[in-house]
């Protein structure tokens, strides 16, 4: 499966069982990219794409369920249970600090993956936000 | 864990806000210290009015209570006028437990539930400040936080205004950016677009200010901006009795229109500053005398290195812990100085609270890690490209930082609208 983050400058995920940030170009570019495959995420993810035409799989156990080739938008939890299934990660990053108490749980390069590619955009509330592309290594 | 207990009062009141009325009451109060429970904050339908001061210690402790009167004096843009023609008072008390700072710069309070009531939540914006105390302190800051009182233009120096307890102090090596204080807003100008106010400016660590409140005020900014919401907002400095320095800030914040589905917290950010010990009282301050030994040891070191080289060079303090805190006429003198010596800093730093001068520098030095040309706002990292070099491709006009968010602050100065701030070379 590929994963979807969001993350900040100390690769913090969420504050307060509350999703750090959102941006409307992040949305689009995950429609982008996973426009003809399957998406999973859970609930909460889901209200915020509750506005784009996108066909999602809203499970709460998604990442049990994701196979191989789906993409699983993840806010609210570690994946580090999940990481040997693992395929690509792609790292939407804010550039700018918030408070954070939940991080992701492994630094990909310790876990194998190396970063194949970037691409700057800016946000519709973020000045500059960075999408990092991680496969496993081979 | 030992717990440091803060008293927080509130004073709700209704305020007359027929026409452009307004009650301009002062209140004033004095609490003695308890060891009761913390109490819970009712709600009052009127438009809220808070007084908040603390107590860590053991002696009683007088609280002041500032007057909001948003009508006067204090900028209230897009007031919700509630058109409630009586005046009313309640008055609650709350006791808040912080605990002692264990090196986190935050401590979340309420189980991160803001204390609002019901009447402050605002879907228009408007923005509060109270009223200095008799020492000259500020009081709570409040704002319902919209895209319609965020700034549009970039912030002007604040240099003019000295909070109560402004020390011109640097402890270099030991504080990021050198200087001890930064001007800190209570309402950072990211948000309300509040300059020189000297009712929004405190004393703050540069600690408390980047790591404990400037996270919690880029969240708010950036919801504010995405959504097009509002974010109710209070800033509540707690001083301990007649101190002139804050031990540290309440931050609370709740999201109006989604009911704080993505923004909810409240949270004490503490004024400290690792390795430096303050006195709360006047702000006076010392390296602590662990980092005090560090630093000797350190010095010693280096000495006996040099002594063991035989080295004819003089032996320099070493610049890891150097604290150089200027004599009472010196600290005069740069206190008066004319704005435009002091507000340099303001106009090449972005961040929500300035030092009395940047701790930029026009040449490498061994902290060095970024450099910002000075002509476009391109951040650099020193070393990872021919700019920061000696060839014929290096900057004309580098400035060095050494942090990345001094330079990304100073760059914003130079290059507001630029989307692409990085080097492509170096990142």
């Amino acid at each position: 499966m590929k994963i979807i983050l969001a993350l900040d400058d100390d690769n913090g995920m969420m504050f307060n069982k509350r999703r750090q940030s959102q941006d409307i170009e992040v949305r689009k570019k995950i429609a982008e990219i996973t426009a003809g495959k399957r998406l999973w995420m859970n609930g909460y993810s889901g209200r915020q794409f509750r506005d784009m035409e996108m066909d999602l799989c809203i499970e709460e156990d998604f990442l049990g369920r994701a196979e191989q080739g789906d993409y699983c938008f993840v806010e609210d939890r570690g994946i580090l249970e999940a990481v040997e299934k693992i395929e690509e990660l792609i790292i939407f990053r804010w550039n700018r600090r918030y408070p954070s108490d939940l991080h992701l749980d492994f630094l990909p390069r310790e876990k194998g993956f190396v970063c194949t590619g970037m691409e700057e955009f800016p946000g519709h509330s973020h000045d500059k936000i960075t999408m990092e592309v991680w496969r496993r290594e081979k | 864990m030992k717990r440091l207990q803060k008293l927080l009062v509130l004073f709700m009141m209704g305020i007359l806000l027929a026409g452009c009325g307004s009650s301009g009451e002062d209140e004033s109060a004095a609490q003695e210290y308890s060891e009761e429970a913390e109490l819970p904050v009712q709600a009052d339908d009127g438009e809220a009015k808070k007084s908040a001061s603390a107590d860590g210690g053991e002696a009683e402790t007088a609280l002041s209570a500032e007057e909001d009167d948003p009508a006067g004096g204090e900028r209230s843009r897009a007031r919700q006028a509630a058109g409630e023609e009586e005046t009313k008072e309640a008055e609650e008390i709350t006791y808040i437990d912080v605990p002692v700072y264990s090196g986190k710069a935050y401590a979340e309070i309420n189980g991160n539930v803001p204390y609002f009531n019901d009447a402050e939540l605002s879907t228009e914006s408007y923005e509060t400040y109270a009223e200095l105390d008799d020492l000259g302190r500020c009081g709570p800051c409040m704002a319902s936080v919209g895209q319609d009182i965020m700034p549009t233009k970039e912030r002007e120096g604040i240099g003019e205004v000295k909070p109560t307890g402004w020390h011109t102090v640097k402890y270099e090596g030991v504080v990021d950016g050198n200087y001890l204080y930064n001007r800190c807003h209570l309402l950072g100008y990211q948000l309300t677009g509040e300059n020189a106010n000297r009712q929004n400016l405190i004393t703050g660590t540069r600690y408390m200010n980047v790591e404990g409140m400037l996270p919690f005020e880029n969240m708010v900014a950036d919801y504010v901006k995405e959504t097009g919401n509002h974010v109710m907002y209070r800033v509540t400095p707690l001083f301990d009795g007649n101190n002139l320095v804050a031990d540290g800030v309440l931050m609370e914040a709740r999201s109006v229109e989604d009911g704080g589905e993505d923004i909810l917290f409240n949270v004490f950010c503490y004024n400290v500053q690792p390795g430096v010990s303050i006195d709360y009282a006047t702000g006076e301050s010392s390296l602590d005398p662990a980092t005090a030994a560090q630093a000797e040891g350190k010095s010693r070191s280096a000495q006996q290195e040099q002594n063991a080289r035989g080295s004819q060079t003089q032996q320099s303090q070493p610049d890891s812990v150097q604290a150089s805190q200027p004599q009472p006429d010196a600290s005069q003198s740069q206190a008066q100085a004319p704005p435009e010596q002091v507000q340099q800093p303001e106009q090449v730093q972005a961040s929500q609270i300035q030092p009395e001068q940047p701790s930029q520098q026009t040449s490498p030095s061994a902290g060095a890690a970024y450099a910002v040309n000075a002509k476009n706002g391109k951040i650099h990292i020193v070393g990872a490209c021919p700019a920061t070099g000696t060839s014929s491709k290096a900057m004309n006009e580098p400035v060095y930082f050494g942090t990345y968010e001094e330079a990304e602050a100073y760059s914003m100065g130079i290059a507001p609208n630029e989307s692409k701030r990085q080097c492509g070379n170096c990142w």
